[in-house]
């Protein structure tokens, strides 16, 4: 048990002495994963919004999917981008495999299922009294929509958190269309597979801290905005 | 007296059934009508298409004698307090404040939202900056008809506002609504269940039955089993007393219902269809000095206007009345 005290003791050595590869890593995951937030809230609130708010027909069928989508494996996922980004590929033109932009391209992919169906559930979850009250009060239609998703907020938000809880987490797509290149593509969770399978626990163990960490942090933000619901 | 809400030709279907029918309801300036019936009678329908949030299937809403609709202009001249209302979930002065900013109303914003408060006998100093979620249901309910009055409406309907609240604040309820009356002219448009109440202050009032409205008194209702010969029916009661009806003409019915205003005090225990009730509650209409009696015979409840001079009955007492033969119409359940 020995080495794993002492990797515990390096971990904070690394982290306060500001150990460049592990900030790096650190550094290159948050980067990733805030583009892939942007763009997956960017896309996913509107769809989720327009799911959960209209009547329309097949939008049963559009609910089945999408839920059907948020067990969509990350090795899936990867795959499906390292096909589509490969030279021989749709969009290989574009030279994006092996970049941190393909990492963030997956985990958009892997998050937009999950904002959709929480923002979807989260407005469905309204209750059916905000649209007369809301009216009553003399709101147009657009007033109507903004008041409906301002309302919806926290629901939206817990959308938003649980979605980077799981992009922060995974392994599979940076692995895969990242190709876990040191200083580049590498983020936490490849490093953290990588220095295991070299022995290296220490490195490792200081990631695993940090990603601890961020992940507390979101869970925290996550009961905080649940207490309002 | 030009009225300033009409309803013409009102007909509102729900799945393909017609739950309103109402062919002419006018409303004037200033007017304090009650609203009153059992539940699904139509009550919230009805309030709910003259505020014009919904488009009836049927029929026009005119105010100040043009046609209105909702998202019109006009639609936002009136307010409608939703059974139940929801609080939006901000501070109550942001609750409040919403029906201004809905109208681009900015100037003196935070003094209306107090003057508002205090109409509703809500401190503001100490309510304002409350979140919605630490509020009592009946200051709730005081917050939701301040988020209305705030805007000073011209016809403010409220669909049973004292339901679920004590009895302190169904006085300061009522008070808001009468400054609201007295102060810019109001029309108020009350459902409730709460004869007592709204008795206080009512000058009109509107009885709702499966979607139509009665206004010169409640109607009665005749539950069965009748015994059914060629030219009447009979209800028969269990002292061996006897209430004889015309017959429906279609097949089906299982519920008669009759004109309020056709039933009349007997003197004796004898004639046909004079039977004896009993008082349950006395009604006092202030604005009329009329009075309300309330009465039941085994399964059959209805509600009488006494007539003017005749002392008061009370309950417990026993009342004779003369019911009429004539069937006003047939229901099935």
């Amino acid at each position: 048990m020995g080495y794993l005290s002492e990797g515990i003791i390096k971990a904070f050595d690394l982290l306060l002495t500001g150990d460049p590869e592990t900030f790096s890593a650190i550094w290159v995951t948050l980067k990733v994963t805030t583009c892939s937030m942007a763009a997956s809230l960017l896309l996913g609130i509107p769809l989720g919004f327009g799911l959960g708010f209209f009547e329309f027909p097949g939008r049963r069928f559009l609910r089945t999917l999408v839920d059907t989508l948020l067990a969509l494996p990350t090795v899936l996922i990867g795959l499906l981008v390292y096909a589509l980004l490969s030279q021989r590929g749709p969009l290989g033109h574009l030279g994006l495999l092996f970049t941190p932009e393909a990492i963030a391209i997956g985990q958009t992919i892997l998050a937009l299922p999950i904002v959709v169906a929480l923002v979807a559930t989260a407005v469905e979850g309204l209750e059916r009294r905000l649209r007369l009250t809301v009216l009553s009060l003399g709101a147009n239609r657009s007033q109507l929509f903004l008041t409906t998703l301002f309302e919806a907020r926290f629901g939206i938000l817990t959308a938003a958190v649980t979605a980077y809880g799981r992009v922060l987490t995974e392994v599979g797509i940076s692995l895969m269309v990242g190709g876990n290149i040191k200083w580049y593509t590498r983020t936490i969770t490849t490093a953290i597979a990588l220095e295991t399978s070299k022995g290296e626990f220490a490195l490792g163990m200081a990631l695993g801290l940090v990603l601890l960490l961020i992940a507390f942090l979101v869970n925290f933000t996550l009961s905080y905005l649940r207490r309002y619901r | 007296m030009k009225p300033l809400l009409e309803a013409k030709g009102l007909r509102h279907l729900y799945g393909g059934r017609c739950v309103l029918r109402v062919d002419e309801l006018a409303l004037g300036r200033g007017e304090v009508v009650a609203l009153l019936g059992p539940n699904g009678a139509g009550k919230s329908t009805l309030l709910r298409l003259l505020s014009l949030m919904d488009r009836p299937s049927n029929g026009k809403i005119f105010f100040e004698g043009k046609p209105a609709f909702p998202f019109s202009p006009v639609s936002r001249r009136l307010a409608l307090l939703p059974q139940e209302p929801y609080l939006l979930k901000r501070s109550v002065f942001e609750n409040v404040a919403y029906g201004l900013k809905v109208r681009g109303i900015r100037e003196g914003l935070k003094s209306r939202v107090f003057e508002a408060l205090s109409w509703v006998g809500l401190s503001p100093t100490e309510f304002a900056s409350r979140p919605w979620h630490a509020l009592s249901g009946g200051e709730a309910q005081r917050v939701a008809l301040a988020a209305r009055l705030v805007f000073r409406p011209e016809v403010l309907l409220l669909d049973e506002p004292t339901a679920s609240v004590d009895p302190q604040s169904a006085k300061l309820i009522r008070e808001a609504i009468l400054r609201a009356r007295d102060s810019w002219g109001a029309t108020l448009l009350i459902a409730t269940h709460d004869w007592a109440w709204v008795g206080e202050f009512a000058q009109r009032w509107l009885y709702l039955f499966r979607g139509e409205i009665f206004e010169e008194a409640p109607p009665i209702l005749i539950f069965g089993p009748f015994r059914k010969e060629e030219t009447f029916w009979v209800k028969e009661f269990s002292d061996g007393k006897r209430l004889f009806l015309s017959p429906p003409r279609e097949p089906g019915a299982e519920v008669a219902l009759l004109s309020g205003e056709k039933v009349s005090l007997a003197r004796g225990g004898v004639g046909e269809n004079v039977l004896d009730f009993q008082v349950l509650s006395v009604i006092f209409k202030k604005a009329s000095g009329e009075v309300l009696v309330s009465l039941r015979r085994e399964d059959l409840s209805l509600t009488f206007t006494l007539p003017s001079g005749l002392s008061c009955p009370r309950p417990g007492e026993r009342l004779w009345l003369k019911l009429p033969r004539e069937v006003k119409r047939w229901f099935s359940l």
